[in-house]
């Protein structure tokens, strides 16, 4: 089968999948739009051992609710959000560098109705290495002099999942906690890529106004 | 927005501080600086007596190994009470950082690389601090660089060559002939008989001129070799790491990526081909040469080799009947005792 061929099946399979896909849905939906808040999020950041501190806002992009009657009297609900966030973090590695790096990460998260969530992101950044100690550099006639502020500039890669629990669903305190790990990379390091496991242990604050964006929410009820 | 701003100002103080000038002369040192050069920041670990005005730099092997497991608590006290000694990453391997620089991964310049780094041992320390210059493996190979290049010998009291190279192509036929000869011996005596004969065959139908591919594979055998000696003493790399690496703040992906990129890097092809014997002859500077009875991966006809083309007349070569590839770490006590002895002799600032 020929390249164009395939694109074309491939396309055309997608499209339908697409379309008939609402068909399997027997419930009734509703999409409304609201003036959603954003939130602001601050972890603790850890690299196994060496500290950091991370911080970001979660700007909302648009949330399905799905409520699945199971009986009379117990409905399931499943909220799944979808952010743009943006963050900037630091951690110090003692003779090693400090690395202060920003990122906007796509962010899925699904939370139960009782407040547990899970939560995957994924995205893109910036960082800026400062050396873990004085830097030296020496010119053809073996002068020696410090440069300020040494480091490098990279780009960043960064992955990972999050577990949390959510206080604002059942005692309306506008507050979560989560533990994430993420998988961060920086290239070109040395001609190479450089990649740091990276914990963050975190609160994440729902203000009642703060850069409220008009977000689209879905409302699926089976 | 000020907020914001004042934020990152006093990250920014905080993180820039880590870089304030620190210099210790005395005892129990333990401070780290960087070395900048054609796009590498290479870092120096500077361990034990600066008051001493002797250091003692360690030139690692690789490409890509890193210093760290040369830091040794045995090393620290029996080296590192009189004298300092310094772990210098080479560009692209430990925890020297750097950006798009695979491009000056040569020899030439991790030469220059190591000239420069003593340079700012002396800028920090002092002019007339006293260098003992001290090459293990390719490390031996970059000393041997360092040492005919130029008038560069004149920045050094004495030079160590522990089971170094300065001879690819030797390197090759000597590790092919150790094995050869072992592997019929051990056949003969029915040790490890099965691992001896695929070597010894392998041997046997690769003899000269050898391709890169397979000096590689020769150097594969030669390390698995010493393993298979109840002599040799056994390295405990998981004890070693367990030990330093959280302790002395490793830098374990980095590490790993540097050794990783500059184990496959050209530069090993550049090398393969690269012999310094020809040039010893220009060595004149005292010379301590230590090897392992054991160690397949650089033979101690390398230090035969190199022991008879210097010109220095204060030179000592000794073997440890208990060492691999590794006698800073298989025989330690040696290692220390030979090196102690050989820098009290030739310091010029008396203990």
């Amino acid at each position: 089968m020929k390249t164009g061929t395939i694109l074309r099946t491939t396309l055309a399979g997608l499209i339908i999948f697409i379309l008939i896909m609402p068909c399997f849905s027997q419930g009734d939906s509703l999409t409304t739009r609201n003036d959603i808040s954003s939130d602001l999020r601050i972890a603790y950041n850890s690299s196994l051992i060496y500290p950091g501190i991370r911080a970001g806002i979660e700007f909302p992009v648009y949330f399905v609710s799905l409520r699945k009657n199971i009986n009379s009297e117990n409905i399931k609900s499943i909220l799944k959000g979808r952010f743009i966030s943006v963050n900037a973090g630091w951690y110090h590695h003692p003779d090693f560098h400090d690395n202060l790096y920003l990122t906007a990460e796509w962010t899925m998260r699904r939370a139960k109705g009782k407040g547990f969530f899970t939560e995957f992101s994924s995205g893109l950044g910036y960082s800026r290495t400062f050396l873990g100690a004085t830097t030296y550099q020496v010119d053809n006639l073996g002068d020696v002099k410090i440069i300020k502020s040494a480091g490098y500039n990279y780009a960043l890669i960064i992955a990972g999942g999050c577990l949390g629990y959510d206080f604002s669903n059942k005692k309306e305190i506008p507050l979560s906690v989560f533990y994430k790990f993420d998988l961060m990379g920086m290239f070109p390091y040395n001609n190479t890529f450089y990649f740091r496991p990276v914990m963050e242990l975190g609160i994440i604050y729902k203000p009642v106004s703060f850069i409220r964006l008009s977000t689209r929410t879905r409302n699926i009820t089976k | 927005m000020k907020r914001l701003i004042t934020s990152f100002i006093i990250v920014f103080l905080f993180v820039t501080s880590c870089q304030k000038e620190k210099i210790t002369i005395g005892t129990g040192v333990s401070e780290s600086f960087y070395v900048e050069n054609s796009g590498a920041s290479m870092r120096v670990l500077v361990e034990g007596n600066t008051a001493s005005t002797v250091f003692i730099v360690f030139v690692h092997g690789g490409p890509g190994a890193g210093a760290y497991f040369y830091n040794t608590d045995y090393i620290k006290s029996n080296l590192g009470d009189k004298y300092a000694c310094v772990f210098w990453d080479e560009r692209n391997a430990g925890a020297s950082q750097g950006g798009s620089n695979g491009k000056n991964l040569s020899l030439a310049q991790m030469t220059d690389d190591l000239k420069k780094v003593i340079q700012v041992v002396r800028y920090r320390y002092g002019q007339s601090s006293n260098i003992f210059l001290l090459g293990h493996s390719f490390g031996g190979l970059l000393t041997s660089s360092f040492m005919t290049t130029d008038d560069y010998q004149l920045m050094v009291q004495g030079w160590i060559f522990a089971d170094g190279c300065q001879n690819y192509p030797l390197n090759d036929s000597l590790t092919r002939q150790m094995l050869l000869t072992n592997g019929q011996q051990q056949i003969a005596l029915n040790k490890n008989r099965a691992k001896w004969e695929e070597i010894v065959s392998y041997c046997n139908l690769h003899t000269s001129d050898f391709s890169f591919d397979e000096s590689m594979q020769l150097e594969e055998y030669a390390e698995a070799a010493e393993t298979y000696f109840d002599e040799v003493t056994k390295i405990d790399y998981i004890n070693l790491f367990e030990k330093d690496a959280i302790k002395d703040d490793w830098p374990l992906t980095s590490i790993l990526v540097n050794y990783l990129y500059s184990s496959a890097a050209e530069i090993n092809k550049d090398i393969a081909n690269t012999e310094f014997s020809s040039s010893l002859f220009k060595v004149e500077v005292p010379v301590l040469i230590l090897f392992g009875q054991y160690d397949f991966v650089c033979p101690k006809g390398l230090g035969d080799d190199l022991y008879n083309k210097i010109s220095s007349t204060d030179k000592k070569i000794v073997i440890s009947p208990i060492s691999g590839h590794n006698i800073m770490l298989q025989d330690e006590v040696l290692f220390c005792k030979e090196i102690d002895e050989f820098v009290r002799l030739h310091n010029v600032v008396p203990i």
